[in-house]
């Protein structure tokens, strides 16, 4: 008897290993099937919860490990073992002079008035760092030569020391790298022991404060990092698993094994940039290209701004904050990362009234324990969860789809000692304040960091996810000037669909300075089509087909003289001379949009070249799978008034306080029903709520609609 | 505004601050010069229609915020309501207006709504170059330091006045940074108007003075209830400074007199010859700043927080110069101004405030010519020392204070100039001893790159004079600089054959506490990490440290050294 062949590996599957959960996705691309697992993380041992969940999802639905094509895998691994200072036993080598770079920093402060300031510790404490002599120049010329015998000593010593990665960060090795290189081959001779990262190959740009912290921190984790990922690629092979095992990247790429154990710092933050590629996914597919993500939970909000189907991409970050919100109170990463601001603003965030008898909310959260007052246990602080009660955007009865009932007299009294009172004004009020300067603080920080990023934010439609975010996703929309509101269907299931809405993409740029007058054509040619040509091979030794593949090509601009450029789209096609005033009007155009007035009548140049080389956009039809619409009712105008299940009371402030307000059944709302706002929209994780007068229809892809005028 | 509840009233409040951020980051985006979009030397504020300042961005500089909100006013004499029109732009350098030196230029916009001005924006930042004599503290006059601009317009209905740019552009070292850093401060305000705009439209507002009355007297009621927590009396100390050609007394009495404050500075020097002189506005502001962070860090800076605040300073003193006094180096002693305070207010604010800081922050600018090109190059580095121990924590080394002033990376610094920077190191035993150490100062050494002469124009200080201890803390080291190893006037421009090095070693923080209560194992900690010697443990805590690893090793891990207890013991028994 002969068995029947297995049917050709084409599965494709996401896992996340989070602080709490390992979730996992698995996907049929031919069907648009999936099926979802979730299990508690195993710190010790990460690898065993990959193959339980693994093995729990694909099991029960009649599924194979051999059967898996490609294998997407994020881990927040890399951050905890920063934060929590677990990482390899490092030394730091820098040019003469330099040791303390890392100590000295930005010499500001990030609070001005703070007396008892704190500035973060670096992850190489001072007796661990060690000045080589040596110097390059800016040019790249050799002012004093690597003393070889002394690094040669150095190197023995921290071995015999048990000293286990080395970290190599000497000044303008960005701009020639020799003196590092032979550094490493002197430790790799007499010190094999030791991990070395080079600063040239992990992050080869100016700034020897943030090259060398980044360096470090790529060192002190690859230990870690490799031991995990091979652990897991070898329970991988024994469970049968033969297709490609990718890591998603910090910047939303993904990389093989082999990369990611290289360059381990490329992993920081690969969870929270998930949520925002499936924003990207659901916008593409609904044909908003331009967008800005907004996912908020029990405590923090996440904002990230897509633009042009792309997710923005910063070139720095910070790890370990003193103050987790404020920025410059972390260690600096130089690193390409999906760019996310996080707000303390979230469900469990507390209300009080400050010494200014003003009220503030968060950043101190009730986290899950105790939760917010309405949850019952024990929670004596009011937060904005218990405000959303009071003002009838929960329902007490139905809230995680009936599975936790609310206590809402709880909520009110906490609302009304902790907050009416002192303040002089009814419950009501205070819930509405509450929620309205929640709202606010995120609009606040989402404007600013907007423009940080030379984006206009009443361009960008808001998408709202994550538990919290479409109860206040409306508010937010308003205040911003957002031109529309989204809120998709199964908003819980968003993180993990991430991993497989990328594309298989490579980045590149070359810093090729060049007046815009005067620039050399064909050189500025040849280096687009270098990159494309490096693109193209990477993609297609990667399994796809040369057809499929795009490349998108960016000039940064800026005028002669300024320290920030600003992205501009290039046309398809050979570039030439006459394109020189389109491109300047386009420069132009985007420069007045972002900062109102022209620069000064000064030449504009190009500083970087852009390519980014993607295969096909992966196709995802989840939400079909997710609808549990049984009624096969189809009728848009029908399944509105089936979807009506009944009104409540609901707190709008255009409505001059309470007003009764039709409550619709998320799941049977059909693609083209429209009604009008005042309206509440549930399902079991989230709830919409949309204001008065406003215009909500379903699209295609079931998403939430709200057009803002 | 009596519909304005507090709820509205917040909502509308952090707006305000949002806005002024989100001039802040459009300044730094469009900047020419280092200084402001890699030091953030700079500020930026919304203000009301009668020239009340009622919200500041994050950052900045004490020194460019409350100048700024002072010159606001000499805008609106110069310029009333009526004599301005959509697109108008003013500015001005002049240092008796608005920051204290001609290299600060400060750009005003009015918002116009319809036809009507609804607010101001203003921010101020520091020019490259500003002509005169290179930034230092040599001049005997105002008029040697470069280029004074009085109240004008820098934008006509929306076009640049070209004529002001040309005489700016012909008078400076940097015309297109200078240039392009006035357009940038244009853009910054026109950035904050927008968004203003918005906001009114979205709230429904006419005017946003009654929003700013009552964001100004609850700012002015928080700043109060601080101060009336204080015991009343009068608390007086002094500070030296360098100075020029002889040092410089600052002298402080604070009187708190139930909810005001009084600063007063009688007593101290006379105004100087030389470029360090101090205009009022200057002096107010690092004043005012210095109260607000003892007395009420956590409420937004604002016109009602200077309102409680009463600075006096003799007129003709260095504290308020009189014209044509020179100014470009005021920094040099109005940084001073906080760490005198705090010295004053110590014994009425137990527990709260720090030692004194190396305070000035260092600015040294260099010149020369790049040896391929012939090309003259110019280049400002910002240098900072250490901060004052705390009661429950150390001082922070290589910190800024009183200034928010960002340093500039070696590597960024080579490449805008001919010139090396030979080392940049924490200097071992220069944070004071105390049971909270203070911050370390720093050793930094420049050299030339090029063939022909250079020029260094170092403006420090604190070389003379240490930063304090607080209860019983020791002072911090003082601060160096040298050419060729010697020490030299550290005010002064000097030219140099190619071969010369440049020391530049800010000072460090006071301690905080007797040396004595020092935690042995924290003194043990700084010894392993080298931010205090073996013969300073055991010089200025009484703790004796033993190394225990190979004498010749490079490698010196915490198990190579212990704490001599019995020693200790008997050494510390010898301190009081």
């Amino acid at each position: 008897m002969t068995k029947p062949p297995e049917p050709s590996p084409h599965y494709r599957v996401g896992v996340d290993i989070g602080g709490t959960f390992t979730d996992l996705i698995v996907v049929d691309p031919q069907t648009g099937h999936f099926a979802i697992g979730k299990v508690l993380t195993t710190p010790a041992a990460p690898s065993a919860a990959v193959e339980a969940v693994l093995l729990d999802t694909l099991t029960p639905n009649g599924m194979t490990t051999g059967q898996v094509q490609h294998l997407i895998h994020g881990t927040t691994l890399v951050t905890n073992a920063m934060i929590e200072r677990k990482g390899a036993r490092t030394a730091l080598l820098t040019t003469q002079g330099f040791r303390d770079s890392i100590e000295i920093g930005r010499e500001n402060r990030y609070d001005l008035y703070d007396l008892m300031l704190e500035q973060p510790r670096p992850l190489v404490p001072r007796h661990l760092r060690f000045d080589v002599p040596q110097r390059t120049l800016a040019t790249g010329e050799t002012l004093v030569e690597l003393d070889e015998a002394h690094v040669a000593r150095l190197a023995q010593e921290l071995a015999a020391n048990g000293l286990e990665a080395v970290a190599v960060v000497f000044l303008h090795s960005f701009t020639n790298p020799a003196a590092e290189r032979a550094a490493r081959d002197v430790i790799g001779r007499v010190a094999p022991s030791l991990r070395v990262s080079l600063s040239s190959d992990v992050a080869p740009e100016i700034r020897e404060f943030e090259r060398a912290s980044t360096t470090i921190a790529n060192v002190y984790v690859q230990e870690l990092v490799e031991t995990y990922l091979h652990g897991l690629e070898e329970r991988l092979r024994r469970l049968g698993f033969t297709g490609s095992f990718f890591l998603m990247l910090s910047s939303g790429g993904i990389a093989t094994v082999e990369t990611a154990s290289r360059f381990p710092v490329r992993l920081l933050e690969s969870g929270p940039a998930a949520g925002a590629l499936a924003a990207t996914a659901y916008g593409n597919a609904a044909g908003y290209r331009n967008l800005l993500s907004f996912d908020m939970g029990g405590t923090t909000a996440k904002l990230c701004v897509i633009s042009d189907g792309q997710p923005l991409i910063a070139h720095d970050f910070e790890v370990d904050r003193v103050y987790r919100f404020k920025k410059g109170s972390g260690l600096p990463i130089k690193m390409p990362v999906i760019e996310l601001i996080e707000i303390g603003a979230g469900g469990g965030s507390i209300a009080r009234v400050d010494a200014l008898g003003l009220l503030k909310v968060g950043p101190d959260s009730a986290g899950a324990d105790p939760g917010p007052v309405c949850y019952g246990n024990g929670g004596a602080e009011p937060t904005v969860t218990d405000a959303n009660l009071i003002l009838g955007y929960l329902d007490p009865a139905y809230f995680l789809g009936g599975r936790m009932a609310l206590d809402l007299e709880g909520a009110r009294r906490a609302v009304k000692q902790k907050i009416a009172d002192p303040l002089g004004l009814s419950i009501e009020e205070a819930a509405w304040g509450i929620y309205q300067i929640v709202s606010e603080t995120m609009s606040n920080a989402a404007r600013v960091h907007a423009l940080e990023r030379g984006k206009d934010p009443r361009r960008f439609p808001l998408f709202a996810f994550g538990g919290a975010g479409p109860m206040h996703a409306y508010r937010l929309a308003l205040s911003l000037g957002s031109p529309a509101l989204l809120a998709p269907l199964g908003a819980g299931v968003m993180s993990t669909v991430g991993f497989l809405s990328a594309p298989l993409s490579f980045d590149f740029v070359r810093s090729w300075p060049s007046q815009l007058g005067q620039m050399d054509w064909a050189q500025a040619n040849a280096l687009l089509a270098e990159m494309e040509g490096e693109g193209q091979a990477l993609l297609q030794a990667s399994g796809v087909p040369a057809t499929q593949i795009t490349h998108r090509r960016a000039a940064d601009m800026r005028y002669v003289g300024q320290g920030h450029e600003i992205p501009v789209p290039l046309p398809d096609g050979p570039l030439h001379a006459d394109l020189a005033l389109q491109l300047l009007a386009e420069f132009e155009r985007v420069y007045q949009e972002l900062y109102e007035r022209l620069g000064p009548p000064v030449p504009v140049e190009v500083l970087n070249w852009r390519v980014v080389s993607s295969g096909p956009q992966p196709e995802l039809r989840l939400q079909t799978a997710i609808n549990t619409n049984d009624e096969s009712s189809t009728d848009a105008n029908a399944s509105v008034s089936t979807a009506r299940k009944g009104e409540r009371q609901a707190y709008f402030p255009e409505c001059n306080g309470y007003t009764n307000t039709p409550i619709y059944d998320r799941y049977r709302l059909a693609p083209g029903a429209t009604f009008n706002g005042p309206a509440i929209v549930e399902e079991r994780e989230s709830t919409v709520i949309v204001g008065p007068g406003a215009n909500c229809r379903i699209d295609e892809q079931l998403n939430l609609v709200v057009e803002m005028n | 505004m009596s519909s304005l509840n507090p709820i509205q009233l917040e909502v509308m409040w952090n707006r305000l601050l949002s806005v002024a951020n989100e001039q802040q980051v459009a300044l730094m985006r469009t900047a020419f010069s280092t200084i402001v979009r890699e030091s953030q030397d700079l500020a930026c504020g919304v203000f009301d229609t009668r020239g009340f300042m009622i919200a500041q961005s994050l950052t900045g500089t004490p020194g460019h915020i409350n100048p700024m909100a002072t010159g606001a006013k000499h805008f609106l004499h110069a310029y009333p309501p009526e004599t301005l029109r959509p697109g108008d732009v003013l500015v001005t350098n002049d240092p008796w207006m608005t920051a204290g030196q001609v290299n600060d230029f400060t750009v005003m916009t009015p918002v116009f709504r319809g036809q009507t001005i609804v607010g101001y924006f203003a921010n101020c930042c520091h020019a490259p170059d500003i002509g005169g004599r290179v930034l230092s503290a040599e001049a005997r006059e105002v008029y040697e330091e470069g280029l004074r601009v009085p109240i004008m317009k820098l934008f006509d209905r929306g076009e640049p006045n070209h004529e002001l740019l040309k005489i700016v552009r012909a008078n400076v070292r940097t015309p297109d940074e200078t240039v392009g850093d006035l357009y940038a401060q244009t853009s910054c305000n026109a950035v904050g108007a927008r968004s203003l705009l918005q906001m009114m439209d979205e709230f429904n507002l006419e005017s946003i003075d009654p929003l700013a009355d009552e964001i100004i007297s609850r700012s002015e009621r928080a700043m109060r209830d601080g101060i009336r927590q204080l015991p009343n009396g009068r608390y007086s100390h002094e500070v030296w400074s360098d100075g020029f050609e002889e040092p410089i007394r600052i002298c402080v009495t604070v009187t708190i007199a139930d909810a005001d404050i009084y600063i007063d500075f009688a007593g101290s020097s006379p105004q100087s010859s030389r470029g360090i002189n101090v205009v009022m506005n200057y002096t107010h502001g690092y004043a005012s700043f210095a109260m607000k962070a003892a007395v009420s860090p956590e409420v937004p800076h604002n016109e009602g927080a200077f309102r409680p605040v009463h600075v006096t300073a003799p007129a003709g003193s260095i504290l308020n110069c009189k014209e044509p006094a020179a100014v470009a180096s005021r920094h040099l002693i109005g940084h001073f101004l906080p760490s005198a305070i705090f010295g004053a207010l110590a014994p009425a604010l137990p527990g709260k405030l720090m030692a004194g800081s190396a305070d000035p922050i260092w600015l040294n600018i260099y010149r020369g010519t790049w040896p391929q090109t012939g090309k003259p190059s110019q280049v400002t580095v910002f240098l900072v020392g250490g901060t004052g121990g705390r009661a429950v924590k150390d001082g922070l080394n290589t910190t800024g204070f009183p200034s928010g002033v960002a340093g500039v990376p070696a590597e960024v610094i080579e490449t805008l100039a001919p010139v090396v920077q030979m080392q940049r190191t924490l200097r071992t035993d220069s944070g004071g001893a105390g049971q909270f150490r203070g911050g370390l100062g720093q050793a930094t050494q420049m050299r030339s790159r090029g063939a022909d002469q250079w020029s260094v124009s170092p403006m420090v200080d604190r070389t003379q004079f240490v930063a304090q201890g607080l209860e019983g803390g020791q002072p911090g080291a003082l601060g160096e600089f040298k050419i060729n190893g010697e020490s030299r006037q550290p005010k002064m421009v000097y030219w140099m054959e190619p071969d010369t090095t440049v020391d530049l070693n800010p000072p460090g923080g006071g301690g905080y506490g007797a040396p004595g209560q020092r935690d042995p194992q924290a003194v043990l900690a700084d010894v392993v990490n080298g931010y205090v010697s073996i013969e300073g443990a055991a010089r200025d805590y009484g703790v004796v440290i033993r190394f225990t690893g190979e004498l010749d090793s490079l490698v010196r891990l915490p198990e190579h050294y212990a704490v001599d207890a019995a020693a200790t013991q008997e050494l510390r028994s010898t301190f009081e």
